[in-house]
């Protein structure tokens, strides 16, 4: 853990100017007697001390939590929030600066003030040029008040992940490989699928449109009918990673991430089949999530995994290189 | 509806801000007076010309300043090398014009850096120009101006790093941040940099080098004449320019708030019809001041700590009342030898050299006690030949002068002459500040036409009237009074400028006689600008006092004043100095504050560890839970020799260490996620990591 007490300092360019000019004054004063170039001395390095004393007081207190975003996808905008609050009670803190520190992520946010025991929160966006996880490791929050000659900043240990979702692709034309009845498929029970199931003596009460009216003609009474339950379409999207590396892996991904949206978004349950791992079908956004974050952080290599497994009751959606 | 803020926005605010600074820095360097009337006058010029049509100039004709810039630098450069300005000089104007350059082109944030950067330099040259009270109030004023620039200068900077150029525009006009709190806070800022300043000045050391030092400026010598014309027209101007400051040791007894002390410069006694001049002859070094013929005894020391104004000086040497015994030209304590030697005239009058125009500093010690005009009866008129000259009677002299002074003083002692004829010049004339005009002869229009007159027709008449007895006498010149400042010494003005006797007595040496009516000496100044031409120099002296002329001696007798202090403190309390009593109330009254400041103390310790609980209790239960699970585990793992570096994510805990993959998802899950973590559970969770990493260790080959 990074003790609360750890700071960092360093010169902004103003900061060099103003120093290297009151080095210079310091010199010229003790050079010529002059008290007058003393008294300038004297205001320039109580600047400095007051710069420090007030950067500390600023920072002192505050406390940072990052937010992060539920979905993350490469190449698109995400948004990360900070929020900050400053824990002092009479003093404000001005001109924050919010920074990831470490990681793989780097953002800042900047806040003008921070009025005391106030929250507020800051945001940066980003754009992960890549899928997979995304680690955070600290939270800088820095500050050059009041006069901007030195930039003091304390780390806070904030460590979180982000799994960045494979980019968004157009799905690629799929080859199917059937290993049963592409589609819906009737299912032997009553349910509330298209295909006739059964007829029978229409109830009173009953919905007008169950009524089969060829066989009530044929009858003389009203017939009525019970549907098919139907299964949705089910798919498997099988990627074997094994042999794939560098870009051609990250085509594989995305295409896959693309084909397991566009069946979802189609009402098909789907599956996904690895190279050492497999996801049972499902359907809806926590499946989709569940899928994603399964393309997100598949790795290359594992030539020891064993092969792709499909769901031998889907269809087969197989990505190739 | 709520009423829309008033005041300068954040954009204004800065740039005003900036004005003002650069401003105070060139005053710095104006009030020198060295800057010449063109350049002078350029600035305000140039400040207001860049506020009212700055903004059209902005980035155009940059040609024509570059032109502009590099030919002034090209004059200043020739005129340096030629002699005709100082480098010192020629950097403050270069400055200035770049001052007045980034004035007119103020675009981003950097140039206002570079502004004030600018206004640094000017107000350091100003440092070097000037020494007077008005840089004092030009710092101030910068200091305050100074902080308001540098943090809204700082401000804008970061607004518009932050949001950028077009998310900063609105809060960089917004009329809601550069409020008066802001700018309040920011002066109370100031203050405690002026403080801080104070302080570095006071302590910081006074070793210096002493090369390229800027020599005193030769300023123009006038005052104290070795004339005197007594048929001038006019009135005499009752002038309140301080011209000595004298602080006495010891001081006068009751310390009055106006001296009554003549304060002598010169002799004049030839007289030219018309007045008075010195005698003729050049000057001779004094190694030792003559002594006083006395009777035995240790005369008693009247120490007069002078300070001559430089245009008041004239190379004439001030002394007090009394005989002079000794004139020190060294600051008191200080190792270096005197930068002026003295000298003296056949009249007894006392100069220095070098004379370069500038204030003198020195410390007469002189025997202050006079006789009585009684000691001065007897001694008989037998004068020695060097007093001749003091003796000389104008032929012109009107007959009805020599019957006046024969019927006051003639066939008595020279001493009851000399008192008869100054108790009758004092009491049966009247004082005025008219002059006569030109009168054939100034002595007999004073005593028997106007009867009345200013000191030096007194002065002159009772010296011609003691020389037409036989008795020698000589009109002397100098200041009469001093009025007590705040500053603890006596301020002397021009207006007390004052004439007055001094007649020789055999083996006894010249004494002094004033003619002119007590009331009528000195100065009469009382108004408000008289007053405030005394506060002016009262402030002026202490600034001299305390910040110009602070040096290592001053610091070295301040380090040791308060290492006395503190000598004298650790004493007391070590119950040495037998003020028992006393130390017991201090040592009561610092136990009771260090008792109190411990109670203090301790009630903010209470109140900032309530405060703390308050702030964990913002976290939920099972958050807290959660946080000392992921610590707790994280205790284990060292123990077991697990390091687990810095900034390592829960996902990260959960490779490394499989078995501490349960407690790393429920360390996410509750602390970031929401979801409940049961006190069992985690319990549980760590029983079983440290049970699986007994395991390891037990196996651990």
């Amino acid at each position: 853990m990074t003790p609360a007490w750890r700071r960092r300092l360093v010169f902004t360019r103003m900061g060099r100017w103003y120093t290297g000019l009151t080095i210079g004054i310091g010199l010229a004063a003790t050079n010529t007697g002059n008290n007058l170039l003393f008294l300038v001395l004297g205001l320039l390095l109580a600047s400095i001390i007051v710069s420090g004393i007030l950067s500390e007081q600023s920072l002192r207190g505050v406390r940072v939590e990052r937010r992060l975003p539920s979905v993350a996808t490469a190449g698109q905008q995400a948004l990360i929030g900070l929020q900050a609050r400053n824990g002092k009670r009479r003093a404000p803190s001005f001109s924050l600066e919010i920074r990831e520190r470490g990681g793989d992520v780097a953002g800042h946010g900047f806040l003008v003030l921070l009025p005391a025991g106030q929250s507020a929160e800051a945001a940066y966006r980003f754009v992960p040029q890549r899928r997979g996880l995304h680690r955070f490791e600290q939270i800088e929050v820095a500050t050059r008040a009041p006069f901007g000659l030195f930039e003091k900043s304390r780390p806070m240990d904030a460590p979180a992940e982000l799994v960045v979702f494979p980019r968004q692709v157009p799905p690629p034309p799929s080859t199917a490989r059937t290993l049963a009845r592409d589609g819906e498929r009737p299912e032997d029970r009553i349910g509330l699928g298209l295909e006739v199931h059964s007829l029978r003596d229409h109830r009173p009460g009953e919905d007008a449109r169950s009524i089969h009216w060829r066989s009530s003609a044929r009858a003389g009474r009203l017939i009525g009918m019970d549907r098919e339950q139907e299964r949705r379409k089910r798919v498997c999207v099988v990627l074997d990673q094994r042999p794939l590396r560098g870009e051609v892996l990250e085509r594989a991904v995305e295409h896959a991430a693309a084909l397991v949206s566009r069946e979802l978004d189609g009402g098909a349950e789907i599956s996904l089949a690895l190279a050492g791992a497999f996801l049972a079908a499902g359907s809806g956004e926590a499946h989709r999530h569940a899928a994603l974050r399964l393309l997100a952080l598949l790795e290359e290599g594992g030539d020891g995994l064993a092969a792709p497994e499909p769901d031998a009751e889907g269809s087969v959606l197989q990505v190739r290189e | 509806m709520p009423r829309a803020p008033r005041g300068p926005t954040l954009l204004q605010a800065q740039r005003w801000a900036g004005t003002l600074t650069s401003a105070f820095a060139f005053l710095a360097c104006a009030v020198s007076g060295e800057m010449g009337p063109a350049m002078t006058a350029l600035f305000p010029l140039a400040v207001a010309g860049s506020a009212v049509a700055g903004r059209r100039f902005h980035g155009r004709v940059q040609w024509a300043w570059t032109v502009l810039l590099a030919g002034a630098l090209l004059v200043f450069g020739v005129q340096v090398l030629a002699g005709h300005i100082d480098i010192i000089l020629a950097a403050a104007l270069f400055a200035e014009l770049l001052c007045i350059h980034r004035l007119w082109h103020r675009r981003t944030g950097r140039d206002e850096l570079l502004l004030l950067l600018l206004a640094l330099l000017l107000l350091c040259a100003g440092a070097a120009l000037s020494a007077e009270l008005t840089f004092g109030f030009a710092f101030l004023g910068f200091a305050v101006s100074g902080t308001w620039a540098l943090a809204l200068t700082h401000l804008r900077s970061a607004i518009e790093e932050g949001r950028g150029p077009a998310g900063s525009a609105a809060l960089l006009n917004s009329r809601r941040v550069a409020t008066p709190a802001l700018l309040s806070g920011l002066a109370a800022l100031s203050l405690f940099g002026i403080a801080g300043a104070a302080l570095v000045f006071f302590i910081f050391p006074r070793v210096t080098i002493g090369g390229l030092r800027r020599a005193s400026r030769p300023a123009p010598v006038a005052g104290l004449g070795d004339r005197v014309d007594l048929s001038r027209r006019g009135t005499i101007a009752d002038d309140p320019r301080v011209a000595l400051r004298v602080r006495l040791d010891p001081p006068p007894r009751g310390e009055p708030r106006d001296l009554a002390m003549h304060w002598r410069a010169r002799s004049l006694s030839q007289w030219t019809g018309h007045g008075w001049r010195s005698p003729d002859g050049g000057i001779i070094p004094v190694m030792r001041l003559p002594r006083r013929a006395r009777g035995g005894g240790v005369p008693s020391v009247l120490s007069a700590d002078i300070e001559v104004i430089g245009q008041f000086t004239d190379g004439v040497v001030f002394t007090p009342e009394g005989w002079p015994l000794a004139i020190d030209f060294r600051r008191p304590g200080s190792p270096r030898p005197a930068a002026r030697q003295l000298y003296r005239n056949a009249a007894g009058d006392l100069f220095y050299q070098p004379v370069d125009g500038g204030d003198v500093r020195y410390t007469v010690a002189a025997d202050p006690d006079e006789p009585v005009p009684g000691g001065l009866r007897g001694r008989g008129q037998r004068y020695p030949s060097w007093v001749e000259a003091d003796l000389a009677v104008p032929a012109s002299l009107d007959a009805r002068v020599r019957a006046l002074a024969k019927r006051l003083g003639g066939g008595k002692d020279p001493a009851d002459a000399a008192a008869a004829i100054e108790r009758w010049l004092a009491t049966a004339l009247r004082y005025t500040r008219e002059l006569p005009g030109d009168v054939a002869d100034p002595i007999a229009d004073f005593l028997f036409a106007r009867r009345a007159g200013h000191c030096e027709l007194f002065s002159s008449a009772m010296v011609l009237m003691l020389r037409s007895l036989g008795i020698p006498a000589r009109n002397v010149t100098g200041y009469f009074g001093g009025r007590r400042t705040d500053a603890g010494y006596y301020a002397v003005r021009a207006g007390d400028a004052h004439s007055w006797v001094e007649v020789y007595f055999p083996d006894a040496g010249y004494f002094l006689f004033d003619p002119t009516p007590a009331s009528a000496r000195g100065s009469r100044q009382e108004g408000i600008g008289a007053r405030m031409v005394l506060l002016w120099d009262s402030l002026q002296q202490t600034w001299r006092a305390f910040v110009v002329d602070y040096d290592l001696v001053s610091q070295t007798q301040a380090m040791r004043r308060i290492g006395q202090i503190l000598h004298e403190t650790g004493q007391r309390l070590a119950g040495r100095d037998g003020a028992k009593g006393r130390l017991r109330r201090v040592i009561a009254a610092v136990g009771a504050a260090v008792a109190a400041a411990a109670v203090i103390a301790w009630l903010r310790r209470l109140r900032l560890r309530a405060r703390k609980a308050q702030e964990r209790r913002e976290l939920t239960a099972d958050q807290r839970r959660a946080v000392a699970l992921w610590r707790g585990a994280r205790r284990l793992l060292r123990s077991a020799g697990v390091e687990i570096a810095v900034g390592t994510t829960p996902g990260e805990l959960a490779r490394i260490v499989p078995a501490a993959a349960d407690i790393a998802r429920a360390y996410a899950a509750a602390r970031w996620g929401g979801a409940q973590l049961a006190p069992r559970v985690a319990r549980a969770a760590l029983r079983e990591l440290d049970a699986g990493l007994q395991v390891a260790r037990e196996h651990r080959p």
